[in-house]
């Protein structure tokens, strides 16, 4: 836009030129009457003057009908400070002219009153070459100082001065050479006809005005002088002033001025025609100069035209009230006028010509450096008007274009500028440009060459400069948009941190610099942050940041920064309370979840493909109680080369109240270091753990989790359930702890207690519950869990529960004891005995048969909360003999088994919340005494049976065993013995149920086992084995249960459904007697059978055979060589009735001497009556008669 | 040659950022995002029609004393801004224009990587060094 | 025209990669998830927009922005055209595909009809993620009746 020939017709001398910038001027102010409002004095309030210049400002335009009846529009302009300089500019420009002048000033005496009328009368010389007329407005004194209410000035003049002063204030008067219109007014009064008395001004303004303008037009425009701008004059000195081209330029100023008078005095048409003219004239004879003044009167015209409401921004009214009595007639411009002219003055130029006549008014103008400030006030003027027409780019050259002027300006006047370049940038929405203007305008105020450096200034346009880059002093809204220009941002930050600072606001200047480390840390190398870290140390040292709004005094609020960086958080995990103080649900009733929703499709956020930020689960799935102390561990860094201390760590809550214990760390440069943050939920309810709070480099923070870098992907909160208070129980008891490591103590494991016991040993302990809390304990339950079977468990382990709910509940700070008895269940019985190996578990529990299936080898699948452990695992296949049994004895075998109590109390109960911890029980059972083998006899009396057993003593020590209530006897360490312990047949009512089903033809394989079972718990029942081990007083008692029988023990330990009879010769035959004989002798047998059951036994087969026994395992039945038998050997009964007899004889013969046997045995075919489903097994039964007789043959 | 050259995302925030002194960086900084304004504004008035506003260039957007600023959108609204200086007479519209054309296949090649997130500052050696050769006419 | 059949195998096989995992995971929704595959097609047209459109004059306007995707950018991708663009000017637009290439080797009527969605997942995150950049935001659904023809129905969301 520059011209290229610029400057080369401009003098390089120091000219007078304008020195006084106006850069608020409008192109409608070449058609408005300049006036100036002035203050006069000091007793007039800076406020009480301002109020007064809005509300004459108010007062823009003025209709005043001529003498034609047209009616003109006359605008105007009220400035508060008019560089007379710029009034030499008058005939370049007329509206440059000061035309009128209001001076405002207030006096409480005389003295004051002859001040200001001097004063006045001083402006007036002042101005005198172009002021047309003045007025004064008056301010007396108020009405306590003054004379009574009617005599108030308020009420004063509308007549002229002198009839006022002596008519209302007779104290008063102005002096006598005043020649100027007072307006008298009370300061506090509405002053109601101001208005009436401007207008008055205003129309005495025009007159004298459009009378020049008359006189002006008149005038040949031949004969008429030359006029100058005020730097011209020296050029045209010595110039022939008659030649063609200088009539021509006389001429053409002239119209050139002309247009201007038409323009002010409101005729708009003829002005843009006299500026036409004067563009043509001009134009041909170069004069650039006053070209581009011609064509800026045309587009000033041209606009006002279009645009008349283009209004200079009214300030705003903040004593609206005080003024909501005052008229305001006329004060506005009807917008009817602005149609009017549009139809009526068809010569204006259209919208698009304006911007470039304006264009080729500034290039003209920027070939004269005198007049830079011309060509500045066109580009605003100019740039207002495209403004107007919403052509941004066009303004923005306009404005573009003012910052190339090479001015001689103050440094108040640049800032102005760029105050005012800033503002209309912003109003064609360049917000960028704008706010680069105001950084710049900032600078200014500081830069060292401004003599009055203003700080507070340039901190206040430096606020302003932030949105235009995209800075928001709230930083969580900058962690928002993101929108980085870092560099940039970053230097204006540290620039309104030094603004700040300067300005004297510690407070500020501390929070910009938290506010510059939070936003823009990721975009700081290591060195800056170190060095704003160190800044902020020393800013924060003048005053402390803290995390609160601040509010300026302009109204603006700075919200709280927080250093959310240092440190910086790696993590921040809420813990779980120790897993024996977690509160459990009472009842663990499952959960209703609602039906199950699902969403398929899943639409990323937005137009972001940032996949690494994932949600994390906010809601925690753990408890915390009540009053108990809760933890949430952090894992600090220091990003700083230097140590920092970060003091007063507090977590930061929502929902329930939280009571936050402070904790201070020093944290060593770039080291993760833990801290533990804790504190105690108050309330119960829900918890928000929102983030902590930290105070270091001075600065106390508030570090929220959903401000905290996207990166971290913490969630906004956290969520935890707090559950009313719970009663909390320590527990010990009488026995040594365990130290070694098992895997049956888990985490909710609070003490052990380990026991070492010989089988059959007893022992006691004492479990003592403290109740350590505020609250008592008003529930307890206790458990046992392991893997062992309930039936061994409950051997092993037992406590009286009824006695345990007595004891409740325990008062806080009391303490109950709990008796627990262990046993050292085991098998007393060698396996390797054989048993059937149908033997269902339940009979064959104990430590030597645990190695059940389902627990592989010795691992045990986590999810048993309980287990069992065998030490001597690897001996399931125990080989028989005393010899491995006695190496294997040292090795004992271990229970481990939880005890687990719950318990609950309180508030904590009526919600339904308890908690749970457990005991460790180890329980080493070493093996006492085993029964390698047995045997059964019969005894003497047929109701009784020996039970023979080879006991063993697996310990080393002498063991007293007494194994009936009166036998006794020793046995040494690792010594075995046989014993024989008389017992009680087992009696058939133990039995009759077996019969009945045998009876009902339900037989099946499970008889034998239920026969074995009943049997060999009637032993178990019946021998009890007490040992004492002499050398360590342990006492215990063995027991036989599980105790296998074969079919032949059964027989023995049975009472036989048949009673016998038995008579040889016709004696009966008692047990373990011989019956001793000749050979050759005939013996006769008689047998007679009772049938003792309750049912009638059918198909009875009653055999007698004779068998010899060669005691080396073979029996020979084949005795047909060596004896003879008369009678039947087998008879068939077809059926015996309940408690019927039946009979049988026979007689033999030995032939050789020797030892012979008798077996007696009846059969009852049960395969006749059941099915022949299992023939192995279902054999019939057979009873014999015991003990066999034997003979001795001679 | 061009003495610096800007990406500049859809939300008007840097995206890259080179110049061919470093540290003029902050000073053209202050440029490019002043020059904002009028691409903004140009892409606003231009969605209203006229035959040349359709071309992605936008052309010289800003004149200033020492420097020439150029700016081109893609139809994805990144923006490209380049600064020449006022002094070289040698590059031309056509030549800026093809400056501009070849940012935009490196800008469409960067895009295309997979460990690239749209919408992230561009930090790429490669990225870098390419653009360098464009702005120097070594391409 | 290997590369093509590259491409559409390549596609078969992501389909079915998605399928698999999602058996994996959990079988409890009774609808595939089939956002990833989705997010797949988001993904590919927000990147290959900026370089299919490097030499495009600047779109005029939604409808101008819908044309291109019909016509150069639906052959960059699928070597044909769109058959049928309607529109209501109100922001949604339906692209018909009488030959889609996807379905195109799948079934020529109503067969397979259950399991189409999982074909037209992709390219439907494709048109979502080409308008996303080109900053319409919209959802984008498609309907199939009859094998291979497909309408894409776009909904912008305005702001």
């Amino acid at each position: 836009m520059r011209s290229s020939v610029s400057y080369i017709l401009s003098s390089s001398t120091s000219e007078p030129n304008m020195s006084h910038p106006d850069y608020e001027q409008y192109s409608h102010d070449h058609a408005s009457l300049l006036v100036l409002v002035k203050h006069i004095g000091t007793q007039l309030k800076p406020k009480v003057f301002s109020k007064y210049f809005d509300r004459i400002s108010k007062l823009a335009s003025v209709r005043i009908t001529d003498s034609t009846g047209t009616v003109r529009n006359i605008l105007l302009r009220y400035v508060k400070e008019y560089p007379v300089e710029n009034n030499d500019w008058g005939d370049f420009q007329t509206h440059r002219r000061l035309l009128g002048l209001i001076s405002l000033g207030k006096y409480d005496s005389q003295q004051e009153l002859n001040e200001i009328c001097r004063v006045h009368e001083s402006f007036k010389v002042k101005y005198n070459t172009t002021l047309f007329d003045s007025r004064c407005i008056l301010f007396g004194p108020t009405k306590d100082s003054e004379s009574p209410s009617d005599e108030n000035p308020t009420s004063s003049s509308s007549g002229d001065s002198e009839n006022s002063s002596e008519n209302k204030i007779e104290k008063y008067t102005t002096p006598s050479n005043f020649k100027t219109r007072a307006l008298f007014y009370d300061v506090s009064s509405a002053c109601l006809d101001l208005e009436n008395q401007l207008n008055e001004f205003v129309n005495s303004l025009f007159w004298v005005l459009d009378s020049k303008r008359v006189e002006r037009s008149r005038e040949k425009l031949e004969r008429v002088s030359l006029l100058l701008a005020p730097f011209e004059k020296k050029d045209f000195v010595g110039l022939d002033m008659e030649s063609r081209n200088n009539k021509k330029r006389c001429t053409g100023r002239m119209t050139k001025h002309l247009g201007d008078l038409y323009l002010q005095t409101g005729l708009l048409a003829e002005s843009i025609t006299y500026y036409s003219q004067a563009v043509d004239i001009l134009k041909s004879i170069n004069d650039w100069l006053w070209l581009g003044a011609a064509y800026e009167g045309l587009c000033a015209a041209s606009a006002l035209v279009l645009y008349p409401d283009m209004q200079r921004n009214v300030p705003l009214q903040r004593n609206a009230s005080l003024q909501e009595g005052s008229p305001r007639k006329s004060s506005q411009t009807p917008p009817a006028i602005g149609l009017l002219n549009k139809k009526t003055i068809s010569n204006a130029l259209i919208p698009e010509e304006i911007s470039k006549k304006y264009r080729e008014a500034i290039i003209h103008y920027s070939k004269y450096q005198n007049a830079g400030i011309i060509e500045t006030e066109a580009s605003f003027k100019a740039a207002r008007i495209t403004v107007e027409q919403s052509h941004a780019l066009q303004a923005a050259s306009f404005l573009q274009n003012v910052v190339y002027i090479n001015l001689q300006l103050s440094e108040q006047e640049k800032i102005q500028r760029f105050e005012t370049l800033a503002d209309l940038y912003s109003q064609i929405g360049f917000c960028r440009k704008a706010a680069f203007c105001l950084r710049l305008a900032a600078t200014r105020y500081v830069s060292p060459q401004n003599p009055s450096p203003n700080w507070s200034r340039c901190y206040a346009l430096m606020l302003q400069s932030l949105s235009g880059h995209h800075l928001n002093l709230d930083p969580v809204e900058m962690r928002a948009a993101d929108q980085g220009w870092p560099a940039l941002q970053i230097q204006l930050i540290q620039e309104l941190v030094v603004a700040a600072r300067r300005t004297g606001h510690s407070a500020l200047a501390t929070r910009h610099m938290t506010f510059l480390l939070q936003t823009m840390w990721p975009h700081l190398n290591s060195t800056e942050q170190k060095e704003l870290a160190v800044q902020l140390q020393s800013l924060s040292a003048q005053c402390e940041g803290s995390p609160v709004p601040l509010v300026l005094d302009s109204g603006l609020v700075v919200p709280p920064a927080n250093l959310t960086d240092i440190p910086l958080c790696a993590a921040f995990t809420p813990k779980d309370l120790q897993s024996h103080l977690r509160p459990r649900r009472i009842e663990s009733n499952k959960q209703d979840t609602g039906p199950f929703l699902f969403t398929p499709i899943h639409f990323g956020g937005g137009g972001s493909l940032d996949r690494r930020s994932r949600k994390s689960i906010s809601k925690l799935d753990f408890l915390w109680v009540q009053n108990e102390m809760c933890e949430v561990q952090l894992k600090l860094v220091n990003p700083l080369p230097f140590e920092l201390k970060v003091s007063n760590m507090r977590l930061l809550t929502g929902g329930a109240v939280f009571e936050s214990l402070p904790e201070t760390i020093v944290l060593p440069p770039d080291v993760p270091t833990s801290l533990t943050l804790s504190g105690w939920a108050r309330e119960s309810g829900e918890l928000e753990l929102s983030g902590y709070s930290t105070h270091t480099l001075g600065v106390k923070s508030n570090c929220r989790l959903r401000h905290m870098p996207v990166s971290s992907n913490f969630p906004p909160y956290y969520k935890v359930q707090v559950v009313p208070t719970l009663p909390i129980l320590e527990v010990s008891t009488t026995f040594p702890t365990y130290v070694s490591f098992s895997n049956f103590q888990d985490e909710n494991t609070v003490t052990s207690a380990s026991v070492s016991l010989y089988h059959g040993e007893s022992i006691e302990c004492t479990l003592t519950l403290k109740n350590i809390s505020d609250v008592p304990v008003e529930m307890l339950d206790i458990e046992i869990n392991s893997i062992l079977e309930h039936s061994l468990q409950d051997q092993i382990f037992k406590w009286d529960n009824e006695e345990v709910q007595k004891l409740l509940p325990i008062p806080p700070g009391e303490s109950i004891g709990v008796t627990l008895l262990f046993h050292s269940a085991a098998n007393f019985l060698a396996p390797n005995v054989a048993v059937s190996p149908t033997i269902p578990q339940d009979m064959s529990s104990g430590p030597f048969s645990s190695m059940s299936p389902s627990i592989p080898g010795g691992s045990l699948p986590s999810r048993y909360n309980s287990s069992f452990r065998s030490t001597n695992s690897g001996q399931s296949s125990l080989a028989a003999g005393l010899t491995s049994l006695f190496q294997q004895q040292q090795l004992s075998t271990s229970v481990e088994a939880q005890l687990k109590l719950k318990y609950s109390g309180s508030e904590g109960l009526t919600s339904e919340y308890c908690r749970s911890c457990s005991v460790f029980l180890m329980l080493d059972m070493t093996p006492s005494l085993q029964v390698t083998n047995w045997d059964v006899l019969p005894a003497e009396t047929h109701s009784q049976f020996y039970l023979v057993l080879d006991i063993a003593n697996l310990t080393g020590q002498e063991m007293e065993l007494q194994y009936t209530p009166t036998k006794t006897m020793l046995i040494e360490g690792h010594e075995s013995c046989r014993v024989p312990i008389p017992v009680d047949r087992c009696p058939l009512s133990k039995l009759s149920g077996l019969y009945q089903e045998l009876n009902e033809g339900n037989v099946d394989a499970r008889n034998e086992i239920d026969v074995n079972k009943i049997c060999s718990e009637h032993i178990t029942d019946l021998v009890v084995l007490k040992w004492h081990l002499l050398g360590s007083d342990n006492r215990g008692v063995a027991s036989l249960k599980g105790i296998t029988l074969t079919s032949r023990m059964l027989d023995i330990v049975r009472m036989s459904p048949l009673d016998w009879e038995v008579k040889i010769n016709g004696d009966v035959v008692k047990a373990q007697e011989e019956v001793t004989c000749e050979a050759g002798d005939c013996l006769n047998l008689k047998m007679s059978i009772v049938n003792s059951l309750q049912k009638t036994l059918q198909q009875l087969t009653l055999s007698v055979q004779f068998y010899q026994d060669y005691e080396n395992g073979t029996l020979n039945y084949r005795m047909d060589t060596r004896l003879a038998t008369a009678g039947c050997t087998k008879k068939l009964f077809s059926s015996l009735e309940p408690q019927a007899a039946v009979d049988h004889e026979c007689n033999v013969i030995f032939f050789t001497p020797g030892y012979y046997k008798l077996d007696i045995q009846c059969c009852a075919p049960e395969c006749l009556t059941a099915p022949k489903i299992n023939p192995l097994i279902s054999q019939g039964h057979v009873w014999r008669f015991t003990p066999t007789v034997s003979f001795q043959v001679n | 040659m061009a003495v610096c050259a800007a990406i500049i995302g859809k939300d008007n925030s840097s995206k890259f950022f080179v110049t061919l002194n470093p540290d003029e960086e902050l000073h053209f900084q202050y440029k490019v995002l002043s020059s904002l304004d009028i691409i903004e504004d140009k892409l606003a008035t231009g969605t209203k029609g006229g035959a040349d506003t359709k071309e992605l260039y936008l052309g010289m957007l800003l004149s200033l004393e020492t420097y020439k600023i150029y700016g081109y959108v893609t139809n994805t609204k990144i923006k490209f801004v380049i600064v020449v200086d006022s002094t070289n007479v040698v590059l031309r519209d056509n030549e800026i224009r093809s400056m501009f054309r070849k940012i935009h296949s490196e800008f469409a090649d960067i895009v295309s990587n997979p460990f690239y997130i749209p919408g992230e500052p561009i930090i790429s050696k490669n990225f870098t060094t390419s653009m360098k050769n464009i702005m120097t006419g070594t391409v | 025209m290997a590369d093509e059949s590259l491409f559409d195998f390549l596609h078969n096989e992501i389909v079915n990669y998605i399928l698999d995992k999602d058996d994996n995971k959990s079988n409890e929704g009774k609808e595939e998830d089939l956002s990833i595959l989705e997010y797949i097609g988001f993904s590919t047209g927000y990147r290959i927009i900026e370089r299919l459109t490097k030499e495009m004059p600047r779109f005029k306007d939604e409808l101008d922005t819908m044309k291109f995707l019909c016509t150069d950018f639906w052959c960059a991708l699928y070597k044909k055209q769109i058959d049928n663009l309607r529109t209501n000017h109100h922001g949604i637009y339906v692209l018909q595909d009488n030959n889609f290439r996807f379905l195109m080797n799948l079934s020529n009527g109503k067969q397979y009809l259950e399991v189409a969605p999982r074909y037209v997942a992709f390219t439907c995150g494709i048109i979502r993620g080409c308008l996303a950049n080109l900053n319409i935001m919209c959802l984008v659904t498609a309907e199939v009746q009859n094998m291979p023809s497909c309408k894409f129905h776009i909904q912008v969301q305005r702001t």
